[in-house]
């Protein structure tokens, strides 16, 4: 059945469809629907949702939940996720399942609550303090908000981690049309359970990649955490060997599961010269431009990224390899991701197609460029020497 | 049964400090309360006092500075059933003042333990914002000059259950903490402690001092309130706390949406078509243009609406950027609109003019609303009529169905049938008329 909803709308069906039940969150343009949302899906009890007094708060609950077994959101937009900071290094360190949702808008500080941008992909990744990774997927329309915060919910839960979804005004608040029910989905998966008995450590991991088995606070395993460096029991530790231990693994959870959690839609014309790469609110005008040039008989490739981070390399490696002389990357913000291609494919001219003013890039702007591109290429060709 | 894993002499307070004798009071007072450790989450932050997680044995939460009892009301929610104890110091009784006094208000079932030094510890026995006045620290060396925290009397005065100050050297500490862990709703004891690595060597404090320090302050100790035997007030309502909802199976539906019935009629309609209805806040235009794409999506059709708005919603413009198409929208802008509806002089300023529309544009504008030259054709109507025949806020989608018929999109007959067929929600009659007058318009409209 097709329907009309926002991103936010979207985002709220997808976390019901994951088993989200607890939501704690703070009121800010463009995210605000969602949890006004909640309190409404929750109203017969089916959940927990909490309006708190600031971003800290919410995200706060939403650790503590999680650790007493709940499948926590919190959503909120730049500012928000800026106060979030360093409880999502608490939750990293703890080993946390928890879904965030960053409805960006323009520019840094209060920048501009209702227009759209996507100036958050680097801070997302890098978002608290140590550098150690944490997933960071970004939707491109109501349809993939829908699909990616459920998915969302499933790596926080595989991998004992916060999981970062980026939508944007123009997603968040466009409308748009879209039938949930033909989407398909992966089966709901659950963190891995402590056994009953047995000697029980709250953070002992087999292999670095792998994550601890989880007994939730209240249950009968008694359960510590803690945000201080640790051993596998959740005790405070200064042996460098359990601090490598725990350190590696913080970074190989995440980083050797790199290829599990590469989410990208390819569509590829192996002679093509020109790879378009998109993400965010500029993948919908990139389909268009790729429509609009192949009809026009320029052979473009494109992938769009839903996974920003870890960066999908084995997808773009894929899309690359074959001859292509040029990526293009549209994107609304100052270039960012572009300038992180560069450092991957070093080799290869990275055109950013850049726009940062709370306007759209429209799809006219990436064909006109393309051709372009492309026509002095050739004239280049002809010259003679 | 003793949760204290480990004696007072072998925990890492410096001697004297008075960090170890009150997790003995604590202890002593969660066991007499019967609890098994299963059923006791002790949530710590930083500070001195946030080391005493390792000592006990149930679970335990170890966070960030001040934000305990943000994680402690979490673990509470999901987990009525359990005692959830803060361990907090007065420096994160400062960072998180925010979060206490809004726990408070909440009446969140967590019971809060200060162990208030006066100072931080951890960091160098720097002022805290319960550092009494003329107090020495090392960031006050001639004293401090601020008016000092009053946490009781703050959480008291916002919603707070039990609220209790003691001296962590006077013996009816524990009998005031077991006091605070027994009583409903939300609790806080402020436990006075020395500090003897800064705070008692700087200020000479001493136990006798404490009481004199109490004194002095006007912060007394003993029970300050206690609604469970506290007079039937004003807010004797609330007596009980809300019941906190339970935690719930993750297999549980979800809600059931309410959507139009699926389309099995198509409506016919061009290919793509892309309209804006540029107007001012207040005027129903994101309605206007949701409700058609509502009616484009019940129909058959692919609808997309991105709207335009400064962030206070009732003043300035609004607009929508509304696209129907037959195939799905990828890109939700508009490129070349065929029609522009235009309600306000806020709406004609944020589109800029009309010089760029393209000829075969439809304009639809308020007779009163002065144009600049437009390329576009212009069809005029009367808003008063208008307003006094569907209500001021259902303008907007008459005139917008009055341009849809206009542009000869969709025939008038057909448009009104979709909206008697699939217009649904609170506004379902008001946009019935209003698509009946928009299309009524049609025939009379004045070129
Ligand atoms: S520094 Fe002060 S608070 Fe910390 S352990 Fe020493 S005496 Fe106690
Ligand atoms: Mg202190």
């Amino acid at each position: 059945m097709r329907e009309f909803i926002t991103g936010n709308q979207a985002v709220v069906r997808g976390a019901l469809r994951a088993g989200c039940d607890y939501v704690a969150g703070y009121p800010i343009t463009p995210a605000s629907s969602i949890l006004s949302d909640f309190v409404r899906a929750f109203a017969g009890e089916l959940g927990i949702v909490v309006q708190t007094e600031d971003e800290i708060a919410a995200i706060g609950q939403c650790i503590g939940a999680a650790m007493a077994g709940a499948r926590a959101l919190t959503a909120t937009s730049g500012p928000g996720l800026s106060l979030y900071s360093e409880n999502i290094g608490l939750a990293q360190m703890g080993e946390t399942p928890l879904v965030i949702v960053d409805c960006q808008r323009m520019g840094p500080a209060t920048g501009g609550a209702t227009a759209t941008g996507d100036g958050d992909v680097i801070f997302a990744r890098h978002v608290t303090a140590g550098g150690y990774p944490l997933p960071v997927l970004a939707a491109t329309d109501a349809a993939s908000a829908y699909r990616l915060t459920y998915e969302a919910f499933n790596i926080a839960e595989r991998l004992r981690t916060p999981v970062i979804v980026l939508s944007s005004k123009d997603i968040a608040l466009t409308r748009q049309t879209v039938d949930l029910d033909a989407i398909s989905l992966p089966p709901r998966l659950a963190r891995r359970a402590a056994a009953d008995n047995g000697p029980y450590a709250p953070y002992a991991v087999d292999r670095p990649e792998s994550s601890p088995a989880f007994a939730p606070i209240g249950g009968l395993r008694r359960v510590r955490f803690t945000g201080s460096i640790h051993d596998e029991r959740g005790l405070l530790t200064i042996d460098r060997g359990k601090i490598e231990r725990k350190l590696t693994h913080l970074r190989d959870k995440i980083a050797m599961n790199a290829g599990s959690l590469e989410d990208v839609d390819a569509d590829l014309d192996g002679r093509a010269r020109t790879l378009i790469v998109s993400y965010g609110v500029a993948d919908g005008a990139a389909r268009v431009a790729v429509r609009l040039l192949r009809r026009g008989g320029t052979r473009v490739s494109h992938v769009t990224l839903y996974s920003l981070w870890p960066m999908p390399v084995r997808a773009l490696r894929d899309a690359v390899e074959p001859g292509v002389e040029r990526i293009v990357v549209p994107e609304l913000n100052i270039g960012l991701y572009a300038d992180e291609l560069r450092r991957v494919f070093p080799a290869r001219p990275i055109e950013s197609i850049q726009r940062y003013d709370g306007g759209l890039i429209a799809p006219r702007t990436i064909v006109d460029h393309v051709v372009r591109a492309e026509s002095a290429k050739r004239t280049e060709a002809f010259q003679p020497c | 049964m003793n949760l204290l894993t480990t004696p007072r002499n072998d925990m890492c307070y410096c001697p004297g400090c008075s960090h170890g004798m009150v997790l003995e009071r604590l202890a002593a007072a969660i066991g007499a309360t019967g609890r098994r450790p299963e059923q006791v989450c002790l949530v710590s932050d930083i500070g001195c006092i946030g080391t005493a997680d390792r000592y006990f044995e149930c679970h335990t939460f170890h966070g960030l500075h001040g934000r305990s009892i943000t994680y402690a009301e979490g673990i509470k929610r999901v987990r009525p059933e359990m005692t959830v104890v803060v361990l907090i110091g007065d420096g994160g009784c400062g960072i998180g003042t925010a979060h206490l006094v809004h726990a408070a208000r909440r009446r969140a079932g967590i019971k809060v333990i200060v162990c208030n030094n006066f100072n931080f510890g951890m960091t160098g026995g720097q002022h805290s914002p319960t550092t009494p006045p003329a107090g020495h620290t090392s960031t006050t060396p001639d004293g401090a000059a601020d008016y000092p925290f009053d946490i009781c009397e703050t959480v008291r005065v916002n919603g707070a259950d039990f609220v209790a100050r003691g001296s962590a050297l006077d013996p009816s500490i524990g009998t005031l903490i077991g006091a605070a862990l027994n009583a409903p709703g939300f609790a806080l004891i402020d436990v006075w402690e020395l500090c003897t690595a800064y705070y008692v060597p700087s200020n000479k404090l001493t136990p006798p001092r404490l009481v004199e320090l109490s004194q002095r302050l006007n912060m007394p100790f003993g029970v300050l309130f206690d609604r469970t035997c506290g007079p039937k007030s004003l807010r004797a309502a609330e007596a009980a706390p809300a019941a906190t909802p339970s935690h719930l199976p993750h297999d549980q539906a979800p809600p059931a949406e309410s959507q139009a019935a699926t389309a099995d009629v198509v409506l016919s309609w061009p290919e793509r078509t892309e309209i804006c209805v540029a107007g001012s806040a207040g005027q129903h235009i994101r309605s206007a243009a949701g409700t058609i794409g509502k009616l484009a999506v019940a129909g058959g059709l692919f609808a997309a609406q991105q709207d335009d708005f400064p962030i206070t919603v009732r003043r300035g413009h609004s607009l929508s950027n509304l696209i129907i198409a037959t195939t799905p929208i990828e890109y939700a802008g508009l490129d070349r609109p065929g029609l522009v509806v235009l309600l306000s002089r806020d709406g004609l300023e944020r589109l800029g003019g009309l010089a760029e529309l393209p000829a075969d544009c439809v304009v639809v504008a308020a007779s009163e609303l002065a144009l600049p030259p437009a390329p576009a054709r212009v069809l005029r109507f009367d808003a008063e009529p208008l307003a006094r025949a569907v209500g001021r806020a259902s303008v907007a989608l008459s005139a917008l169905a009055f341009g849809l018929v206009e542009k000869e999109w969709i025939d008038p007959a057909a448009l009104r049938g979709a909206a008697h067929r699939w217009a649904g929600g609170e506004y379902k009659d008001a946009d019935i008329r209003a698509v009946d007058a928009g299309t009524a318009l049609s025939r009379g409209a004045v070129t």
